[in-house]
């Protein structure tokens, strides 16, 4: 469907001119039970408590709130910094991960949803010099220019070659199309992902 | 996001007792609740996860009478890859799914979560701003203010647009949805869902407090029955609709014997077009009598300030979704 003629307001401009909310930091209160009558479900918060995650094959205790999401929860609580927080609502992929291989908005998931499963980061990819051969092709592809936008696209990359073997081109659209690039690697990164696909990077 | 307790149900029934509780959330994925707590305009005491009820509530079976149950934490994803729903039956529900937002967002989000969403207008999903719908100002600001995604048709006080890609597929496939509450569980209509003369101060849903949607049913399909979905937006990926329309016909000796049409995006609630459909009964599909139908469609349509672009490319959606059906 071809694009309509604008009528003077995008929806980017429209939200320049309104508030655009953070996320309450104080307030952490002890926790209690919910006052459900019999049958009485399990019940945590508000305030912190400790959650057990599994990231990258290893087990980890960490404190959280009820509302922290996943990437806040990895990024300032667990100190993985490389899933990026861009938009916080959904709506550019900067934040993807993989919850039981599967990519994911850490941004719009609670952390408690993901006690139980499976999770992949970006950390997982690499171990000192020695990285997954995706992110080497992703170099020698230059498949990146700020890079911001690079731990989430090689997470769907990933997730890609995972479920595809050898994805085609219309495949790999497709399975990127939930990461935005403002730098506009888009092509190098199918290189980078075909390149793997066909044993490069090893 | 404003604190709040997180209750984990191990059985359907702790989850009713909890999402009775005042002030209390049911959350499937959380996608569309989280966005919402962080603009601080949903500030519940308690979110129940229904995530938990995977073995009640997941998942996509065919049962005994030949219908198909899809368990309300079903995910877009699973729902575009299921091997029942892959017929020319349920194109327009698989196709309604696959142009969902991401694939990020289909992984995770859920058929109830999806047509149970909040509108996506941009004044009563922002903290900054205070509407009717919102229940926090005296007026719906959409009307006389940026309105190019709000509602072209079927709106008394108040212009936004329901954004559910799945709602009209489901509704032109006369599905049925069943509910929890209480001790009671009610199986209804999918037309019974939404607000019939959606006012400002309705919901988006139908939805008493605390009741929980456990599945959807697709009545048994007749083997030339075709549901096909069509839709414009912006961009290619990441966005809500700006039209849509979902059909479903049935064909016999080269002429249409069934049809119902539905419009998504282009009012408060899904839009029912019976009258643009029974123009089709009897017919041999034509280019013509797409363009017709199509008009009939959108008889009556208004558009505000910014949105009469709707009009034409709504109806080219509609032709669209008849030339798929009818190909
Ligand atoms: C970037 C982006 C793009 C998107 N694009 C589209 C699009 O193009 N088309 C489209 O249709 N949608 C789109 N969406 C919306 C998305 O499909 C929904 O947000 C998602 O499906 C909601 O599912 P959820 O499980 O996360 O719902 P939640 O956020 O958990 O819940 C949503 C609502 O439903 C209620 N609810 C959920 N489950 C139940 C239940 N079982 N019983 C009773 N109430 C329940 C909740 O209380 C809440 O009010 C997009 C979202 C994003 C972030
Ligand atoms: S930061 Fe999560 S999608 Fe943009
Ligand atoms: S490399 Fe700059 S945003 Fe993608």
């Amino acid at each position: 469907m071809s694009h309509p003629p604008d009528h003077g307001v995008s929806r980017r401009s429209f939200l320049k001119g309104s508030a655009v909310a953070g996320i309450a930091t104080t307030g952490i209160t002890a926790a209690t039970k919910a006052a459900a009558g019999p049958p009485v479900p399990e019940s945590f918060g508000p305030g912190e408590h400790e959650i057990t995650l599994s990231v990258n094959g290893a087990k980890k205790r960490v404190k959280v709130e009820t509302r922290t999401t996943l990437l806040d929860a990895l990024r300032d609580r667990m100190d993985m910094t490389g899933a990026k927080k861009i938009c916080d609502r959904g709506a550019c992929g900067g934040c993807t991960v993989l919850v039981d291989g599967m990519p994911t908005n850490s941004c719009l998931t609670l952390a408690m949803d993901a006690v139980g499963t499976e999770l992949r980061t970006i950390e997982g990819l690499s171990n000192g010099d020695n990285a997954h051969p995706l992110v080497k092709n992703f170099v020698t592809c230059d498949a990146l220019q700020c890079g911001f936008c690079t731990p989430g696209m090689v997470m769907s990359s990933l997730a890609c070659l995972e479920k595809r073997g050898k994805p085609t081109p219309e495949q790999m659209r497709q399975d990127l199309s939930g990461n935005l690039c403002r730098c506009g690697t888009y092509g190098r990164v199918m290189e980078a992902i075909d390149k793997t696909a066909n044993g490069g990077g090893k | 996001m404003k604190p709040f307790s997180y209750v984990v149900p191990k059985s359907l029934d702790e989850a009713k007792a909890a999402a009775a509780q005042p002030n209390t959330l049911i959350k499937g994925a959380g996608l569309d609740i989280v966005d919402r707590m962080k603009e601080r305009l949903q500030t519940p005491a308690t979110i129940v996860n229904l995530l938990p009820l995977k073995d009640e509530l997941k998942g996509i079976t065919v049962e005994a009478d030949g219908g198909i149950r899809i368990g309300a934490l079903t995910t877009l994803t699973e729902i575009e890859n299921h091997e029942a729903l892959q017929g020319a039956q349920f194109e327009g529900l698989v196709g309604a799914a696959r142009t969902t937002g991401t694939p990020q967002v289909r992984n995770r989000g859920t058929i109830a979560g999806n047509i149970l969403q909040f509108t996506r207008c941009w004044y009563v999903r922002s903290e900054a701003f205070h509407c009717l719908h919102g229940g926090r100002g005296p007026t719906c600001l959409a009307m006389t203010g940026q309105n190019r995604y709000h509602a072209v048709m079927g709106w008394s006080d108040c212009v936004r647009v329901h954004p559910s890609n799945l709602a009209p597929p489901l509704l032109t496939l006369d599905a049925e949805y069943t509910t929890v509450i209480g001790k009671e569980t009610r199986r209804r209509k999918f037309a019974e869902l939404f607000p019939e003369e959606p006012r400002a101060e309705n919901p988006e849903h139908t939805l008493d407090d605390g009741e929980i949607v456990t599945a959807i049913h697709i009545p048994q399909q007749s083997k030339n029955a075709r549901c096909t979905y069509a839709e414009s937006r912006e961009k290619q990926s990441f966005d809500w609709a700006t039209t849509a329309c979902a059909i479903r016909i049935v064909m016999a000796g080269g002429k249409i014997t069934e049809a119902s049409m539905v419009l998504g995006a282009v009012a408060p609630v899904p839009m029912p077009r019976p009258q643009a459909a029974a123009m089709l009964i009897g017919k041999e599909p034509s280019t013509k009598l797409f363009r017709r139908v199509a008009e009939k469609a959108f008889q009556g349509a208004a558009p505000l300030a910014h949105n009469a672009f709707k009009l034409p490319i709504g109806k080219a959606v509609v032709r669209d979704a008849l030339e798929q059906a009818t190909r």
